[in-house]
C-alpha cells in the first residue's frame, strides 16, 4: 500500500509528507507502529519531508513526534496545517528573541 | 536478510585486523609536508596522499588528537603500508612509530637538511616498493565479526527518520548481533534524544562517561555565548523539513538501531572488533566525523542522506543511502542504495535492510562506491582550539 503522509506513532501530533501535498487533499495518515489511522484535510501546500498537524495545536503546545518532545508551537496551528520553523521552536536554548544569540 | 548477499572477503593485516581496501598511504605529518606528499602521489600509481592544514605549533590535547588521527589513518586496516613525510625528524618518527605498532611496513622521511626534491625521490622509491608488495596481497574469506564500521547521516530531513535511518538501524542491529563493532557519534546532534542514548548505555559507568562527553560538548558551545539555532538544524535540514534540533536528533538516532551502547570513546580513539555499538565523541560535520571514525579503525562507513550529502573519504568506502525520491532523481550518481519505495510503503523495512546489506557485502568485496567513483576524498582533522 502506498501512503502520502506517515506518522511515527499513532499518538504523535504531526505526520511527515512522503510526497508533495496540495491544499484541499483529504489524506488517510497511517503510523509506522500501526494503530488507528486518521483522516486529515490538507490546509496548505506542504512539501515532501515536511510536517502536517494531525490535530489542532494551541499556542505553546509541546509537539510530540517519535513519541518524544520536538519543540513548542509559537502560535496556534490548525489540523491539516504545515508545521515548521514559522510556528515551531526548539525547547533547548529557549532564550527568546534578541537574547544570547536567539533570533 | 542475507539471501542475495555474497560471502565477505578482506585483507588480513599483521595485527590481526581486517581491511576491505588495500591502499598505500603517503602521510604528511604537517601542513608544510603536503607538497612532498602530493609529489610522491603524482609519481607512484596506487598511492593515496592525505594533505591537511595542521600539525605545526599545536599543543596539549589538540596536538595529541592530530597525532592520533594521523597515526590512526596509518594503522587503519584498509592500509597496507605507509610513507610518512614530515618537516623535522622527531615528530615524523613519533607518528611513524605509532603506526608501526600495527606491524605494517612504515618508512619515514624528513625534509629539514634534505629538501623536497631529495625527499620526493627517496619517498617515491619507498612508495614504489610498497605498492608493488601491496599489489600481491590477496583477499581472504572474513567474518562480519572481524569488521569495525561506522555510521552517520548528513543533509538530513524527516525522510531519514521515517525510512533511511530506520532501515540502516536494522542493519546495525544485525552487525552488532554478528559481533561487529559499529561506531556512531555526532555529539551535538543527539540533543533532544541524548536521554534515549543514555538509557541504552550498557552499564552505569558508560552512561556517566557518555553524559560527561555530551554535557562537555554542549558547555563548549554555550561558552561561546550562543546557541545552535541557525546551525543545528542547518539551512539544508530546514529546507528539507526539519524544524528543531530535537526532531533532527530523534531522526538521527533511528539509525543506531536498538542494541545497547557497549562502549564510549573520545575523538579518534581506537575501536576493536567485538565491541558492539560504540559511541565516539565527534563533530556532526560529515567529513570530520568520517575522518575520526576512520582514525578509530573503521573500514567502511554507512551514510544516510535526505537532501544529498556527497561526502567520501580517501581510505574507507562510504555507502550512501537515501529514501528521498527528489535526491535519488537529481543526485542519483551519489547514492548507492535508493529507498524511495520504502518511504511510501511499497517495500518494508526488512526488504530495505536486505538491499543495504547486499550493497554492503559487495562493497566489502571491492565494489566501488559512488563516493569512490566520484573521487570524494574528504579528510578533515578536528581542531580543538587555536595553535600556539
Amino acid at each position: 500500500m502506498v501512503h502520502r503522509a506517515l506518522a511515527h506513532k499513532s499518538t504523535d501530533d504531526v505526520a511527515i509528507a512522503v510526497t508533495d501535498l496540495k491544499a484541499g487533499e483529504e489524506l488517510l495518515v497511517e503510523s509506522l507502529e500501526g494503530g488507528q489511522p486518521c483522516w486529515v484535510r490538507v490546509l496548505e501546500d506542504i512539501p515532501l519531508g515536511h510536517k502536517i498537524a494531525l490535530r489542532d495545536l494551541p499556542e505553546g503546545h509541546v509537539v510530540i513526534e517519535y513519541g518524544e518532545k520536538i519543540g513548542r508551537t509559537t502560535q496556534a496551528v490548525r489540523k491539516g496545517a504545515w508545521v515548521h520553523v514559522h510556528n515551531l521552536r526548539t525547547l533547548r536554548w529557549d532564550y527568546g528573541d534578541g537574547a544570547k544569540g536567539g533570533r | 536478510m542475507l539471501g542475495h548477499a555474497p560471502p565477505l572477503t578482506g585483507y588480513r593485516r599483521p595485527d590481526g585486523r581486517v581491511g576491505v581496501r588495500n591502499h598505500v598511504l603517503v602521510l604528511p605529518v604537517d601542513d608544510l609536508s603536503n607538497t612532498a606528499a602530493l609529489g610522491v602521489a603524482r609519481l607512484v600509481a596506487g598511492t593515496v596522499p592525505l594533505p591537511h592544514p595542521y600539525g605545526r605549533l599545536q599543543f596539549g590535547k589538540d596536538l595529541e588528537l592530530t597525532f592520533r588521527t594521523l597515526s590512526g589513518h596509518g594503522a587503519n586496516p584498509n592500509v597496507y603500508g605507509v610513507v610518512v613525510i614530515g618537516i623535522e625528524p622527531r615528530w615524523t618518527e613519533r607518528v611513524a612509530s605509532a603506526i608501526a605498532q600495527s606491524g605494517k611496513p612504515v618508512e619515514t622521511f624528513s625534509i629539514e637538511r634534505h629538501g623536497d626534491l631529495n625527499v620526493i625521490n627517496a619517498a617515491s622509491r619507498a612508495a614504489y616498493r610498497l605498492v608493488q608488495e601491496a599489489s600481491e596481497q590477496r583477499r581472504e574469506p572474513i567474518q562480519a565479526s572481524e569488521l569495525v564500521v561506522s555510521i552517520k547521516c548528513g543533509e538530513s530531513d524527516p525522510t531519514l527518520g521515517l525510512a533511511g535511518n530506520k532501515a540502516l538501524g536494522r542493519v546495525v542491529d544485525r552487525l552488532v548481533d554478528m559481533g561487529a563493532s559499529v561506531i556512531f557519534g555526532e555529539t551535538s546532534e543527539l540533543t533532544g534524544g541524548e536521554h534515549l542514548i543514555a538509557e541504552r548505555c550498557a552499564t552505569p559507568a558508560l552512561r556517566q562517561r557518555f553524559l560527561e562527553l555530551y554535557n562537555a560538548y554542549i558547555a563548549l558551545i554555550e561558552a561561546q555565548g550562543v546557541d545552535l539555532l541557525g546551525s543545528q538544524p542547518t539551512e539544508g535540514n530546514i529546507r528539507g523539513g526539519l524544524s528543531t534540533i530535537e526532531e533532527k536528533a530523534l531522526g538521527n538516532i533511528q539509525k543506531t538501531g536498538t542494541r545497547p551502547v557497549s562502549a564510549v570513546v573520545d575523538y579518534a580513539e581506537e575501536v576493536r572488533p567485538g565491541q558492539g555499538l560504540v559511541f565516539m565523541n565527534s563533530s556532526s560535520a560529515g567529513a570530520e566525523q568520517v575522518t575520526l571514525c576512520a582514525a578509530g579503525g573503521s573500514v567502511l562507513h554507512f551514510f544516510t542522506t535526505g537532501q544529498g550529502n556527497i561526502v567520501g573519504h580517501p581510505l574507507i568506502p562510504v555507502i550512501k543511502i537515501s529514501p528521498n525520491p527528489l535526491t535519488c532523481e537529481t543526485m542519483g550518481e551519489h547514492i548507492d542504495v535508493k529507498l524511495p519505495d520504502l518511504l511510501v510503503g511499497e517495500i518494508g523495512l526488512e526488504e530495505a535492510a536486505e538491499r543495504i546489506w547486499e550493497v554492503f557485502a559487495r562493497t566489502v568485496n571491492g565494489r566501488l562506491t559512488a563516493a569512490e567513483l566520484l573521487k570524494h576524498q574528504e579528510f578533515v582533522l578536528t581542531k580543538l582550539y587555536p595553535s600556539a
